[in-house]
């Protein structure tokens, strides 16, 4: 079995040469919802500059340990988390964090794109404009270099006044990435970024998050193996609400060390 | 007996081809139980009503409101632009709306100028900070002031807001300004419950897309949940106008009831549906004063239409972005 996922599975982008250094420790993390325990006890290294997937089945809580990440799950009142994330000398679970500050840089894009209904350059603009910058120059400059690393500059550039509801799915998401960057995170975190868009955009999907890991640290939730195969220089296997394995891509992919993980791989349940 | 076993062998076989294709006429099937033309008849016959209903007032009105210019000969220019509205007098009476109209727009506009603010400002409430709260007592305090009748709008407004607009800006009290404020608050919940929808209907992905960006909840409200509402936010507040627009009764009590242009909000004034509701009652059928309440009318109607449309408009324009 495992021997066939090997054939199947092609590790083109992500040989680990040398371990990078810890950006995020996560340790000793739980997470409920009111009484429902969804993340039990994880501990897991983030690499500095380097793809980190999460994945399991639908419901082993990698979307809500993902969205801890940035305090997104503040914004469910049931919502509790103990443990620690600690990232530049703080812990991000601290309820004393600025969230607001913490999210600027720790960016997160999610599984529907969700322009706002606004004009292309707008998009970008608005993270600035919600820190502050008002400079006419640095807003367009930021617009330009955003949507050049996410490659999207060529297309739109004659149409930067159009609503970003014009585009297309694909686009959408890629303006999403491109906002997520207008503020020059350290961190991206991905919420199943290509699960709603076409083959084609997906794989260019997995062309940019591929450049973008020279500048950013990426975390990737994705229900793709073979995605996390591809790109992924760290996986992280999840299951109900644990993790079972982490490691790298290529060792958790050919030569796992728990059943459950081969099993998952090998396509035998999720 | 073997005769008649035979024939009951056959029967099965013709009806259930009959319950293929039905052969019975449209009113015979109404008499079927399982035939829905019962439900086609009752929901078809209630859009016609409807249809019939909004057409034959039209044109009831139109009719009417033309007699003053038709049989009357009174000149339609004059009407409407016209300031002098002296029906009564024995020699050379005068038929100027303007005043009315006037009356009409400038108590609308104050009274949504009064109440937008208000109203968002309640929405935003409901809708974005105490959520719970808003939904579970906010929304049914503001459905049941939709209910109140606007006579209890107009009888607070005569014991309160009269008396205090004449202590404290002089006058008998009685004046435009106080009937905005009435009309107003009279529009207040109906503004701010479609208002509070249209927030409710903004996208929960738009808001965390904006926390995610780094906004904080009140960059959030203002620059992401409130553009993306504009369009339906316009519209309760243009519904909240064609409300204060038709309101005859609650203005009429404190409005003062004079037929001039005011020259400022201190003064009393008049709208289109105060001086119908005043002058109709002691009217003989097709007298002049009676041609010229229903012009009156059909002003007021077209003026509504024109609501409606603009209502219309901004909602096409909204679906498109």
């Amino acid at each position: 079995m495992i021997q066939m996922e090997k054939n199947i599975v092609s590790f083109t982008n992500n040989t680990v040469t040398k371990e990078l250094p810890i950006q995020i420790k996560v340790e000793n993390v739980n997470i409920f919802y009111g009484d429902n325990h969804a993340v039990k006890d994880v501990n897991l290294p983030i690499h500095e500059k380097s793809i980190t997937a999460l994945i399991g089945p639908s419901g082993c809580g990698k979307s809500t340990f993902l969205r801890t990440i940035n305090r997104m799950n503040d914004l469910i009142p049931s919502a509790r988390c103990e443990g620690t994330i600690g990232y530049k000398d703080v812990n991000i679970l601290n309820p004393k964090i600025d969230v607001v500050q913490l999210r600027k840089e720790i960016g997160m894009v999610f599984q529907q794109p969700n322009p706002f209904p606004k004009s292309i350059s707008e998009n970008i603009q608005l993270p600035l404009r919600f820190a502050g910058v008002r400079s006419k120059k640095i807003l367009k400059e930021a617009t330009e270099d955003c949507l050049k690393q996410v490659g999207l500059w060529d297309e739109v550039k004659d149409r930067l006044d159009r609503s970003a509801t014009s585009l297309s799915g694909g686009q959408q998401q890629r303006l999403c990435i491109a906002r997520a960057l207008a503020l020059k995170p350290d961190v991206i975190l991905l919420d199943e970024p290509t699960s709603a868009l076409d083959p084609v955009s997906s794989s260019k999907i997995e062309e940019l998050l591929l450049e973008l890991k020279n500048s950013y640290t990426i975390i990737i939730v994705t229900h793709n193996m073979q995605q996390a195969a591809r790109i992924a220089d760290y996986t992280a296997f999840f299951y109900q609400g644990e993790l079972i394995e982490f490691g790298q891509t290529r060792t958790l992919f050919t030569n796992p060390e728990k059943q459950s993980t081969s099993d998952y791989i090998s396509g035998r349940f999720g | 007996m073997k005769i008649g076993k035979m024939v009951t062998d056959a029967a099965p076989a013709s009806s259930s081809r009959s319950k293929l294709i039905n052969e019975k006429g449209f009113f015979s099937r109404l008499t079927d139980r399982t035939s829905e033309s019962r439900g086609k008849l009752l929901i078809y016959g209630s859009a016609l009503l409807m249809i019939v209903a909004v057409t034959a007032i039209t044109l009831f009105l139109t009719v009417q409101g033309l007699r003053s210019f038709v049989v009357d000969r009174l000149n339609f220019w004059t009407f409407i632009t016209g300031t002098e509205w002296f029906p009564d007098r024995a020699e050379n009476p005068s038929f100027g709306a303007f005043p009315f109209i006037f009356g009409s727009m400038a108590v609308t506009f104050l009274a949504a100028l009064i109440a937008t603010p208000i109203a968002i400002g309640t929405a935003i409430f409901m809708a974005e900070i105490a959520k719970k709260w808003g939904a579970k007592i906010m929304q049914p305090v503001i459905e049941i002031l939709v209910g109140i009748p606007s006579v209890v709008y107009g009888l607070i407004g005569l014991s309160i807001i009269v008396p205090f607009m004449r202590q404290h800006f002089g006058g008998t009290g009685f004046n435009l300004i106080t009937g905005a404020i009435v009309v107003g608050i009279m529009i207040l919940p109906t503004v701010a419950s479609i208002a509070a929808d249209s927030i409710r209907a903004v996208p929960d992905s738009l808001r965390q897309a904006s926390y995610a960006i780094g906004a904080t909840k009140w960059q959030t409200i203002w620059r992401v949940v409130i553009p993306a509402a504009g369009s339906s936010l316009l519209t309760a507040i243009i519904l909240g106008m064609s409300r204060a627009f038709g309101e005859a009764l609650a203005v009429q009590m404190v409005i003062g009831n004079v037929g001039k242009i005011p020259t400022s909000i201190l003064d009393p004034s008049a709208t289109l549906t105060t001086i119908i509701t005043l002058s109709m009652g002691h009217t003989t059928t097709g007298s002049l004063l009676n041609d010229a309440l229903w012009s009156l009318g059909l002003i007021l109607l077209l003026i509504s239409y024109v609501f409606i449309v603009i209502i219309r408009f901004i909602g096409k324009r909204g679906e498109k972005r």
